[in-house]
């Protein structure tokens, strides 16, 4: 049993190669808590962060620095009554919930956390992954219409509407990533894990590819993301503080957090197809200038170091505590926290474990990067109105996509272009 | 003198600061920078007490001497004649030995003070004081009529209790 787990973690295999159902369900079902993990952390984070950029101090309270106030919230949503409107359909009133939420989850299918730390490797992964997360939108009109009340209508038509229509700048800038992949090799692929890989083998990650081309076409990804998970400045679904709640305002309780969770477990799958896509995925940075394998060793040992970093910090901020008798409880919380980021971080330095986590390192880290822009964004930028959301994505997004797009293949195929010209005029 | 419509060069400068984004920039580094620890100004109000200003007016006191232990105050009315709302009653009464005036009744009506300080200003003995505590909430109106003991102690906040 044991030499079969060992086995498999020093083989070099997604589950989805290997055949092995047993694996496959073992990571879906660490994918699943890591994500559910990840957006609790996202939930504090956003809090404390949106909290100091106003100038405030956000969750204080409920633990050390508020730390334990996502699970009160969570088990204040659990205890809440269950709401079901009189005229609602109550079937699909449900359904709404889990369909957002299971298409959210489903896309994490294919996200390539490292080379072998995905699910599986589909050969359509950047299709399946924009495929499902768009039906996520038949679950937003689902809510709004079940609901049998204005709000929440008015608010799933203008959440489809959006969603809808940045997906086509989306979709054009993805093309454009995938146009690159076929530069050496002449076929490009949809895979998530071929994507990665044909970014190693041209030794750059395609933001830097013909330069500005990569970029722009990143930029509008990461603009049209933004807009396609209805976040600030795009918020206008939501527009928490303008409006009623958007297309979940008649939901409460356990169905309403699954709302919540389907939101940012979608952020969380946008930005890996960002950094999937532009980012290097799971490769290291500076993995052409800073090589060989002294600089090897030095990146793998920063997973294991940022994690003892950040212990140090938060042990420094025990220490800042104020010497209280109230505050005592919450400072020993914060130093046991402290200790267990310590011990995440030796565990992390172990010559085995560094090896096989590196890759799932930075690409949370980068995924980190773009949670941590999506709260800067939701502190710093007013709401768009309607007409120049839809003026930004058709008139603006769209243009710029399709000109990246047409410049892409152009510089990508200049040889046998000049080739041709120079063939014709001879 | 035309007036400018606005062409050629002069709109190209608009025209490049929207293209690249340099307004929103700015707005994101005053927000990054807002993350500073030196920015924040909310305060944890039980757990740290806040530093109010020194010449701040707030719970009124009765000073006596130290020494003593007796109250400075002279009874020389200064207080409740400066007071625009009345609400300071001094009632004394001469010592035969002294020759003295003693306070037999003094009373603040802390419910209707606006805090002006006029009293203490008026106060020819320094007795009359407001000092720097903030924490004046009692729980029924009676009480807020201050007499001399309560102010010659200082007034402690009541606890809330269940």
């Amino acid at each position: 049993m044991l030499g079969a787990i060992k086995g498999y973690l020093s083989s070099n295999v997604t589950p989805g190669e290997a055949g092995s159902q047993l694996w496959a369900t073992v990571y879906i079902i660490v994918i699943v808590l890591g994500v559910s993990l990840a957006v609790i952390a996202m939930n504090w984070l956003e809090r404390k962060i949106l909290a100091h950029m106003q100038i405030r101090l956000g969750p204080m309270r409920v633990g050390p620095h508020g730390l334990l106030q996502p699970f009160a919230d969570a088990l204040k949503l659990l205890i809440k009554e269950d709401i079901i409107p009189a005229n609602a359909d109550k079937i699909v009133f449900w359904s709404a919930p889990v369909v957002v939420t299971m298409t959210a989850f489903t896309t994490f299918l294919v996200v390539p956390f490292g080379r072998t730390h995905a699910v599986t490797d589909m050969n359509i992964g950047v299709l399946f992954m924009l495929g499902i997360s768009s039906l996520g939108v038949l679950g937003i009109i689902m809510a709004g219409w079940s609901s049998n009340s204005n709000y929440p209508l008015m608010g799933s038509l203008r959440s489809s509407a959006q969603m809808v229509s940045y997906e086509i700048a989306m979709g054009l800038a993805i093309v454009c990533a995938v146009l690159m992949t076929s530069l050496q090799t002449g076929t490009g692929t949809l895979s998530m894990i071929g994507i990665v890989e044909a970014q190693n083998a041209q030794g750059t990650w395609f933001i830097f590819k013909f330069f500005p081309l990569g970029f722009l076409a990143f930029v509008v990804f990461a603009i049209a993301m933004i807009a396609e998970t209805n976040r600030a400045p795009f918020d206008l679904p939501e527009a928490e503080s303008e409006l009623v709640a958007g297309f979940h305002t008649e939901y409460s309780g356990f169905r309403w957090s699954l709302f919540f969770l389907a939101e940012y477990s979608a952020m969380l799958g946008v930005s890996s197809i960002a950094v999937t896509l532009w980012l290097g995925g799971w490769l290291r940075p500076f993995a052409n200038t800073l090589s060989g394998p002294t600089w090897d060793l030095a990146f793998s040992l920063i997973p294991g170091l940022s994690f003892l970093v950040m212990g140090a910090g938060t042990f420094l901020g025990t220490i800042r505590m104020p010497k209280i008798v109230q505050m005592r409880a919450q400072a020993i919380g914060l130093g046991v926290f402290a200790a267990l980021l310590g011990l995440v971080g030796l565990f992390l330095l172990l010559p085995g474990v560094r090896e096989r986590v590196q890759d799932i390192f930075w690409f949370v880290a980068k995924v980190a990067c773009f949670m941590y822009l999506y709260i800067w964004y939701r502190g710093t930028f007013p709401r768009y109105r309607f007409d120049q959301l839809m003026k930004v994505g058709w008139k603006v997004l769209l243009p710029i996509g399709l000109g990246v797009l047409i410049a892409t293949a152009l510089v990508g195929m200049r040889q046998e272009l000049w080739a041709s010209i120079v063939g014709v005029a001879r | 003198m035309g007036i400018d419509c606005g062409g050629g060069a002069l709109s190209l400068t608009p025209l490049l600061r929207k293209v690249f984004l340099v307004d929103l920039v700015k707005g994101l580094s005053v927000t990054f920078h807002n993350q500073s620890e030196k920015e924040r100004i909310t305060e944890q109000y039980p757990l740290k007490r806040p530093m109010v200003f020194e010449r701040y007016r707030g719970q009124p006191r009765l000073n006596s001497n130290p020494d003593t232990g007796k109250s400075l105050c002279i009874v020389c009315n200064l207080c409740a004649l400066a007071c625009p709302e009345q609400l300071i009653v001094v009632k004394g009464e001469r010592n035969p030995v002294t020759k003295r005036k003693e306070v037999v009744s003094w009373t603040y009506d802390l419910s209707r003070c606006m805090f002006c300080g006029l009293c203490a200003e008026a106060c020819s003995t320094d007795a009359l004081e407001l000092t720097q505590d903030y924490e004046m909430a009692l729980y029924s109106r009676e009480a807020m009529v201050l007499d001399q003991a309560a102010l010659e102690r200082g007034q402690e906040p009541v606890r809330y209790a269940k």
